[in-house]
């Protein structure tokens, strides 16, 4: 059991800066999920950790040991591939137990343990297969078995289900959740699949062109964006991010000034008191959509209707220059391409971004807000 | 209902064959194209493989049969005396043969193990300057050159150091001239490793050389046997080397003991073709045992993912 810790990494290839400034802590048991678009470093940052890249700069510590140069086989590290990386010339079995003969485990503890971990992983009476022979989710649990057998002080997965097909993948994404809570190991988990990230993680760390934009939990970057980047990644459909100028509490969009004209609460507006002009950002479920003129709404026209089941999420642009929205709808609502349709804001979740630096706009005193609703792709419950 | 992109300019929904498609076809609804095929293959067989029928029929035949005009196609009074009249007449080719077997297996071992970590090393690391990139061309280099110009220089120094005459000499100069080839063919294969795999072995707890042995070359065996199958044959049939740094019978190998079937006064045909048959051997029975990695070798992609 152990915690990790980087202490300002930094990776450059030649003039090509990798990661930089990474510092960030991982409890003991915790899951961890780097989080970011391709490029974004972030699995430079785990290999940091596995000893298969070495940090330019910057120290990394297991439990407070300085690992930074050592080899990864001294580590006490497993890692889960993309690719899953079983070895093609062995069997089932003697990929999983491969990480123990190399260790000189005796014979009958490793066929013991072999045994314990097919269980675990329900994969018995694929022991004696080829690897060849196996389907992408029954390679990925050799895979798995192949990194818990060690019983690794650290878990590492870098994409582990990015090659798996849909269903798979969430099947296959409570299995490594409920194994991680099990065998209770602090593990690091990439990828770019913000809800893979939200379901699965303890804590986000978000990245962006090579640098942590935020540290959090699942709620907290979900409601406590630090800035338009993270505001952007995380949700899905995405935030939608209108220019817009304010005029006391009334703020107008610019670019469609007439259509998009709402007051805010006194409360909220007093937050932007310092921003003349900011974006507005508003996930596309907070918006209210109304088919009759209403009170202090935008006037928008249907683009498309993209109907998925529940929901359905509508493509829409205010004014004469316009400005497109994404809005999720109860699919209740009956819009088709053309109609005009009227959306209020919920102004306690709206968020304001500085135009210039891109980060949050915070009034005093609402540190906490926001976190009570039910947002999409909120941890699925175990 | 159909659009206009739907349609083609003479509005049909598929494109019609043109001349030359519609002549192709004809051909092979007739068997035209395969008739063509194998006839062209079957000309190409013949011609590669009747000087082999050749030699290998002319050690049964005499020395009178063999030069004969018309010639005869089938040897008919068959002389199976021809093998042993070889060896009573010249028991040194025993020697040749020992000598080429030792130069040609250690050669081989040699150029194989040294080209493939070569190639494992380019493949894996990264040199300062690039050098990863830049290593391999200059090994190749070495092959640019027409082989004969290293010759005079290298018989000065072999002279200087003992090495003429000497079986070692050959391997030394055999192995260096392996090499190249070894590391390129190795190269492709080693590429075709995905670096996880690597990595993976690394995590699991082995070195370099570790995942080298136990995980890597099991995987780029077909590579492993093409590129020594080729070392192999080459060194086999060497004569140009053999025959300059390798004059007495110590260190002669069989190439260049055939080459003294051929003397001031007379061409020892049936003793050469006894000889080069007996030279073709080896080399046609390794190919075959290992005909099956040497196709996966050659076309690659034997790697599965």
């Amino acid at each position: 059991m152990v915690t990790v810790n980087y202490d300002s990494v930094k990776k450059a290839y030649g003039d090509t800066i990798a990661i930089e400034d990474v510092n960030l802590h991982v409890d003991d048991g915790e899951f961890a999920i780097l989080l970011g678009p391709s490029g974004c470093g972030k699995t430079t940052t785990l290999r940091c950790l596995a000893g298969l890249t070495q940090p330019t700069e910057g120290t990394i510590t297991l439990d407070g040991h300085d690992v930074t140069d050592v080899h990864p086989k001294n580590r006490n590290i497993a890692m889960v591939f993309q690719n899953f990386a079983l070895y093609p010339h062995m069997t089932v079995r003697e990929n999983i137990g491969y990480p123990l003969k190399v260790a000189g485990t005796s014979k009958e503890e490793r066929e013991e343990r072999i045994d314990e971990v097919a269980e675990m992983l329900e994969i018995p009476e694929l022991l004696d297969r080829d690897i060849a022979n196996l389907s992408g989710g029954q390679q990925q649990r050799v895979a798995l078995g192949r990194a818990i057998i060690r019983r690794p002080a650290v878990f590492l997965m870098d994409e582990p289900l990015a090659n798996l097909d849909a269903k798979l993948k969430i099947s296959m994404r409570s299995r490594i959740k409920v194994l991680q809570r099990e065998m209770d190991i602090t593990t690091m988990y990439v990828t770019h699949d913000q809800e893979e990230a939200m379901s699965l993680g303890d804590k986000l760390i978000i990245m962006d062109k090579g640098h942590i934009q935020q540290i959090g939990s699942p709620d907290e970057v979900y409601h406590q964006p630090t800035n338009q980047f993270v505001a952007g990644f995380i949700g899905s459909p995405s935030m939608n991010f209108v220019t817009v100028r304010r005029e006391g509490d009334r703020i107008r969009a610019d670019g469609a000034p007439d259509a998009f004209d709402v007051e805010l609460e006194a409360e909220v507006a007093d937050r932007y008191r310092d921003h003349d002009a900011f974006t507005l950002g508003v996930r596309p479920q907070y918006f209210e959509v109304h088919t009759d003129r209403t009170e202090n709404a935008i006037e928008a026209a249907v683009e498309v209707t993209e109907p998925q089941g529940d929901e359905q999420i509508i493509e829409v642009e205010v004014g004469d220059q316009p400005v497109s929205l994404t809005v999720v709808a109860p699919s209740t609502i009956d819009a088709e391409r053309g109609d005009t349709i009227w959306l209020t804001l919920d102004d306690e979740l709206v968020h304001g971004f500085d135009t210039d630096s891109g980060q949050r706009i915070v009034g005093a005193g609402d540190q906490n807000r926001g976190v009570a609703s039910t947002p999409e792709g909120e941890m699925t419950s175990d | 209902m159909t659009t206009k992109q739907d349609t083609h300019a003479d509005g049909l929904p598929y494109k019609e064959p043109s001349g030359v498609e519609k002549f192709q076809e004809t051909l092979r609804e007739y068997g035209v194209t395969r008739t063509v095929t194998y006839g062209l293959l079957g000309v190409f067989l013949v011609w590669t493989l009747f000087p082999v029928y050749w030699l290998v029929t002319a050690t049964l035949k005499t020395r009178q049969t063999l030069l004969s005009f018309p010639p005869q196609w089938i040897p008919l009074d068959a002389q199976f005396g021809n093998f042993a009249q070889l060896f009573a007449q010249r028991p040194d080719f025993v020697q040749f043969i020992i000598n080429s077997t030792v130069v040609t297996i250690t050669t081989t071992v040699l150029a194989t193990t040294i080209g493939a970590m070569a190639a494992y090393a380019f493949v894996t690391f990264d040199y300062p300057y690039n050098l990863d990139f830049h290593l391999p061309f200059y090994i190749l280099s070495t092959r640019f050159m027409p082989p004969i110009v290293t010759i005079i220089p290298l018989f000065v120094i072999f002279r200087g150091v003992g090495l003429v005459n000497s079986l070692q000499g050959l391997i030394l100069v055999y192995t260096m001239f392996n090499i190249p080839f070894a590391v390129w063919m190795m190269k492709g294969f080693f590429e075709e490793v995905p670096d996880s795999l690597i990595e993976s072995a690394m995590i699991d707890g082995h070195t370099h050389l570790g995942a080298f042995f136990k995980i890597v070359l099991p995987l780029v065996k077909p590579g492993l046997i093409a590129s020594a199958i080729f070392t192999t044959i080459i060194t086999w049939n060497e004569l140009l080397f053999a025959v300059i740094l390798a004059l007495n019978a110590d260190a002669m190998t069989v190439p260049v003991g055939l080459a003294s079937f051929v003397t001031k006064f007379s061409v020892q045909w049936i003793n050469m073709s006894v000889g080069a048959t007996i030279a073709l051997v080896p080399v046609l029975l390794f190919a075959f045992v290992a005909r099956q990695q040497l196709v996966r070798g050659f076309s690659m992609g034997a790697v599965g993912k």
